[in-house]
């Protein structure tokens, strides 16, 4: 029985999260939207040309 | 995750700043001077002297040619990364405790102290990206902040607005081009000691000292995480790459009443952006954390001390593979 609440309060924090997860993807979603049309507004690219570039897992260059 | 340990500084570190490519560390601290540093090893790689004061701020432009750097000196200066040489001085009435170029290096905002006599203002100067050129003395703008003066101050994505936080706790928005105030919103309980961005810098996170850090849209001020530590906080920013935060604080010694309060006050903090959950520490400083910087590529962090200590830590890779449920699941399902 205690596995099972506890479980259950498992199941519910992770509900959560997909919430909270979901809540942040769509909200990114319409202010990148908003950049773009306001970068096309002042006649920029729709994305920065000069963005840093992230590199991959593993494909990191260590300089010595 | 060994750390580099950075010691140039004399004093307490007040501010410390990555280049955008990350290879670049600016420090700067109550010891007048400025310090750059090679990021992979702590190499010191040079030192930019001419501050007559503590120096409070420091930034670097995003094609890592000029440096600007604010004083107790009552100026800003600009400097050239690469020579070293001071391009150009402005002088102000009081303190300069914040200086920010703008995402495309053509402006560079002050934030000016309040003394008696004077209002806290925020300066924006243009800056000529030719290092032959002559600067112009001229101030595009000053927002003259009567309320509550500016502790820190930044440029929004594109330059459209100026967000400022302020001793009183609140945020604001200003028109980046016209400096009218849009809103002003009590973000804090006490002084905000904090601003850094997003990459797009879209949304902004604000560290302060009621113990808190938010995360907060510059589009509209609409808070968006709140997150709760157990000390004053100096500094907070974003990770790129892991959706997560970094938090620096601590009470200086003086300040701390009970001996409990006193105890592992000295660490970096990390805190889920998202989910806003404690996720882990890092210690090492034996005085409060000033500053703490993000590597532009995600692959570390950087924090500043009281202590006068600079720790560079490159994450292993453990802290990439971190990952909660639910992000796994979403990233199995793309």
């Amino acid at each position: 029985e205690d596995a099972e609440r506890g479980a259950s309060a498992d199941l519910a924090v992770v509900e959560a999260r997909r919430r909270l997860l979901d809540e942040w993807l769509a909200w990114r979603a319409s202010v990148e939207e908003e950049l773009v049309e306001d970068r096309l507004d002042r006649g920029l690219p729709e994305k920065p040309e000069t963005a840093t570039k992230l590199p991959e897992d593993g494909e990191e260059q260590v300089i010595e | 995750m060994r750390p580099i340990l950075l010691s140039g500084h004399e004093r307490a570190l007040t501010q410390i700043k990555f280049n955008p490519d990350g290879d670049l560390l600016f420090s700067v601290a109550k010891d007048q001077q400025i310090c750059v540093w090679y990021s992979h090893n702590g190499e010191r790689l040079g030192v930019y002297k001419g501050h007559q004061g503590a120096i409070w701020t420091v930034d670097v432009d995003p094609t890592s040619t000029f440096i600007a750097s604010g004083s107790a000196d009552n100026t800003i200066r600009l400097w050239e990364i690469k020579t070293g040489r001071c391009l150009k001085t402005w002088d102000f009435l009081t303190a300069v405790k914040r200086v920010e170029f703008s995402e495309d290096g053509r402006q560079l905002l002050g934030v000016t102290e309040k003394r008696m006599g004077h209002l806290g203002t925020i300066v924006v100067l243009n800056i000529t990206p030719d290092v032959d050129a002559e600067q112009s003395d001229e101030r595009e703008m000053t927002i003259v902040c009567g309320e509550s003066k500016a502790t820190v101050a930044g440029w929004s994505y594109l330059n459209k607005y100026i967000i400022a936080g302020h001793e009183d706790g609140s945020v604001s928005q200003y028109d980046g081009k016209t400096g009218e105030l849009l809103d002003n919103v009590p973000l804090h309980d006490l002084q905000v000691t904090d601003l850094q961005w997003s990459p797009d810098r879209t949304y902004f996170i604000t560290a302060s000292k009621d113990k808190t850090a938010r995360l907060t849209a510059a589009r509209n001020l609409e808070p968006l995480k709140k997150y709760t530590a157990d000390t004053p906080l100096n500094s907070a920013c974003i990770t790129p790459k892991k959706d997560f935060v970094i938090l620096g604080g601590g009470q200086a010694a003086m300040d701390v009443t009970t001996t409990a309060a006193r105890q592992g006050k000295f660490e970096a903090r990390f805190y889920h952006k998202i989910f806003v959950d404690e996720i882990g520490r890092v210690r090492g400083h034996f005085g409060p954390l000033n500053s703490v910087a993000a590597h532009p590529t995600g692959k570390g962090y950087a924090s500043g001390g009281e202590d006068g200590y600079v720790r560079v830590h490159h994450f292993d890779k453990g802290y990439f593979d971190f990952m909660y449920e639910v992000e796994r699941e979403r990233q199995n399902r793309l």
